[in-house]
């Protein structure tokens, strides 16, 4: 008697773990009648979240085969729980990856070469960005999903004070650094032109600039110099070019045009600087103009400078779907339907832009008065979609975030006067190279 | 695992009780809510973890064993000697600091003083405060253009100093700041050890003609050392295994200058293993750094625990 029940009590403890450990693992069970259910990841904060569920409820209705479930979460926790996902086997088949962690997450083999059905399905007319998911060896791991570009973003309030005219589309580097000398100003409302100016007390800088996409790389490449080589795989710091850079940023640090590290970590954070208005210049891309607007700042957009010969470069980060490699053939067909859905639906396209959180992906959409709306700042939004016509990507391969790491490091210190730009040059070449063989000699 | 819980079942069943007679097996049955996590999610993942260690493993893809490989590497990386410096530094400056204003202020709130349980509160505060919290009040204090610290050396005539980004200054602040944080509840250990010592030993003490002083030096030290031990301990694996207060107040995205500080000057063993599994998907090298912090903690208990015998005293 007494061993029946002991019997019953552990086959209830089984039971209740089978239970639990298979509703872990539940969303394999696929169709539900005709139904296909596909399963989609995206990051997300409040606003975007809501939008994404009315542009899926939309989807739904217009598709009624495919029943979508999401995984989300905000930026940083969407990303942990994705690769944890990847690992167990259980990810979506389907997710919306930031246009700089494709490639790290493709050449790791977690995502669906998807050459076919994008050279096929997807109009290359119609479509912002499609280029900028394409690898050194032309295969495409994903559909832009919103395109960020960088531009001069500039408060006009403090251009307006110093009597300065606004930037122009034909400003060069060297013109941006003359207008910041006139935009520096000590505690004593003395400019940087000025004998008296005190540079232990500087109250106002010229211009920002840190990190990769809205930092020095763009300078880099304006010079005609760069980071890695077209194949992503070798480092090209060593060069004349990125040294005259190099020099010509070093040169803005000392004079105190430029905020230092070490300047800008007096804010918190990098980019209270120019949102507080102690800065009158910075390199941004199009997401930042949600906190701009929410700051209320008076500010608008200008292309980013040319280099001294004229070269111009401004980063373009190309936000993207992407497949699940593992995901089974009927989720990956519903997943295409729903990248073709995002991609030429109108109403999609206009639901998504009206968050204000990327340029829309088609062409038709980016250039009405849906995103180009003369009312909202900034007014010349043009300038982004102008843009697009020489931007590149900022370099993003499968090791991206540890290159970008060396390189910004080694920055720092550099900006610190911890050491001289000809050091600087060849301590980033062999910290970036490392890294680069590090993981591509092993392949 | 299974080889190994069924040896430990074996084992007893030579003796001459039947070990899973009918109270035995209720017993594991209760026990086993606690045994199964202990396999699951401790004697498993540590395996898992040492296995990793010695593979390249990017999480992604199931990993590969490549022998010494990470050990090697990690031998041979200047960061993972510029991070270990830094955590012996800051375990340096923290620990006895932190000890002894502990006890001080145990010493201190131990007496019969007004308003005694709102002191006590006071200093707790800070324990129970999130480190988001803490990062943003003290900021108030070492930011420097808008700082308290700064404001206070410039009426001295002193110039103002990058305390958080300077190589000189950050782990020193940082330290400063973490014992803020924390001192309150090493004090409440060390207020329960202090209400342990018997009264009789002061009155003792008193007739023989003891001075303040040495009552605190003669008794209190002495008596209390068991729980000096438990702090120095507890103080120590904290202090090798802070990760939230520097990614908080030094950042911890791939920013200029914010992980770790201007030259990695704040950049400690467990950011630098965090950094090496969650950015850069190099999960077996991350396994390698926790398992040598693993048996570096182990080495620096085992040490302690062989010190105690000349200066704890159990009565």
């Amino acid at each position: 008697m007494k061993k029946r029940r002991f019997l019953s009590v552990l086959g209830l403890i089984g039971l209740t773990a089978a239970l639990l450990i298979s509703g872990c693992s539940s969303q394999s069970s696929t169709q539900q009648g005709d139904k296909v259910e596909l399963y989609m990841g995206y990051s997300s904060d409040p606003p975007t979240k809501k939008k994404m569920e009315e542009i899926i409820a939309k989807f739904e209705q217009s598709h009624p085969h495919i029943k979508i479930k999401t995984m989300t979460a905000p930026y940083d926790d969407f990303y942990q729980k994705l690769t944890t996902q990847i690992a167990a086997g259980n990810a979506p088949d389907l997710w919306q990856s930031d246009g700089t962690k494709v490639f790290g997450y493709a050449q790791r083999g977690a995502i669906l070469d998807i050459t076919d059905y994008v050279t096929k399905e997807i109009s290359k007319e119609e479509l912002n960005g499609l280029e900028f998911n394409k690898d050194s060896d032309g295969k495409y791991w994903g559909v832009p999903q919103g395109i960020q570009v960088g531009a001069l973003f500039y408060n006009k309030d403090l251009f307006d004070k110093a009597g300065v005219p606004y930037p122009t589309a034909d400003w060069t580097w060297d013109d941006l650094k003359a207008a910041s000398v006139k935009l520096t100003l000590d505690a004593n409302g003395k400019n940087a032109d000025d004998p008296a100016f005190d540079k232990k007390s500087v109250k106002q800088y010229g211009f920002a600039f840190f990190g990769s996409s809205r930092g020095a790389f763009n300078i880099l490449k304006a010079y005609g110099g760069g980071v890695l080589d077209p194949t992503l795989t070798k480092s090209i710091i060593n060069s004349p070019e990125n040294k005259k850079a190099v020099e010509w940023m070093v040169d803005g640090m000392q004079r105190k045009l430029f905020p230092n590290p070490a300047d800008l970590k007096a804010f918190q954070s990098n980019f209270k600087a120019f949102l507080s208005g102690a800065v009158a210049m910075q390199i941004d891309i199009y997401a930042a103009t949600t906190s701009m607007n929410g700051a209320g700042l008076n500010y608008d957009v200008a292309p980013m400078p040319k280099g001294p010969d004229g070269k111009r470069f401004a980063p373009v980060i190309a936000n993207s779907w992407v497949i699940n490699k593992k995901a089974e053939e009927e989720k990956v067909k519903a997943a295409k339907e729903w990248i073709t859905y995002w991609t030429t639906s109108d109403e999609a396209q206009k639901e998504w832009t009206a968050v204000g959180e990327a340029i829309p992906v088609k062409k038709s959409v980016a250039n009405s008065e849906m995103f180009l709306n003369p009312a909202t700042k900034p007014e010349n939004k043009k300038v982004f979609l102008d843009t697009l016509e020489f931007a590149g990507t900022i370099d993003t391969n499968a090791v991206f975030t540890e290159w970008v790491k060396v390189f910004t490091d080694n920055l720092a210190e550099l900006f610190m006067d911890k050491y001289g730009t000809d050091e600087f040059i060849t301590k980033t070449d062999q910290g970036i190279q490392k890294v680069l063989d590090d993981f591509f000699k092993k392949q | 695992m299974l080889e190994l819980s069924t040896k430990q079942q074996e084992k007893p069943a030579v003796k001459k009780r039947k070990w899973l007679d009918s109270e035995g097996r209720w017993g594991l049955l209760m026990v086993s809510p606690y045994l199964i996590h202990f396999l699951v999610f401790v004697v498993g993942t540590s395996v898992a973890s040492l296995y990793f260690s010695f593979s390249d493993y990017d999480i992604l893809n199931p990993p590969k064993w490549t022998g010494l490989d990470n050990y090697e590497k990690l031998f041979e990386d200047p960061l993972f000697y510029r991070s270990l410096w830094n955590t012996v530094y800051f375990t340096i400056l923290y620990v006895p600091a932190k000890t002894f204003l502990a006890l001080l202020l145990a010493v201190a709130l131990n007496q019969k003083l007004k308003g005694l349980k709102f002191f006590r509160m006071v200093h707790f505060l800070p324990v129970i405060s999130s480190w988001t919290v803490i990062a943003y009040v003290a900021d108030a204090v070492f930011n420097q253009r808008i700082g308290f610290a700064n404001a206070f050396l410039t009426k001295l005539g002193i110039a103002p100093q990058n305390w958080l980004i300077d190589e000189f200054w950050v782990i020193p602040v940082l330290v400063l700041i973490a014992i803020w944080k924390s001192v309150g509840y090493m004090m409440i250990i060390f207020l329960a050890g202090l209400q342990g010592i018997s009264s009789d030993m002061y009155e003792a003490a008193s007739i023989d003609g003891a001075n303040a002083w040495q009552k605190f030096w003669r008794v209190t030290v002495p008596m209390i050392s068991g729980t000096t031990f438990l702090v120095v301990i507890l103080n120590t694996i904290y202090s090798f295994q802070n990760f939230e207060q520097i990614f908080v107040m030094t950042g911890g995205s791939t920013e200029a200058g914010s992980t770790g500080g201007a030259n990695n000057a704040s950049l400690v063993l467990m950011l630098f293993m965090f950094r090496q599994a969650f950015s850069f998907f190099k999960m077996g090298y991350a396994s390698a750094i926790a398992w040598v912090l693993f048996l570096i903690l182990l080495a620096i208990t085992l040490i302690q625990f062989k010190l105690q015998k000349k200066w704890v005293h159990y009565d």
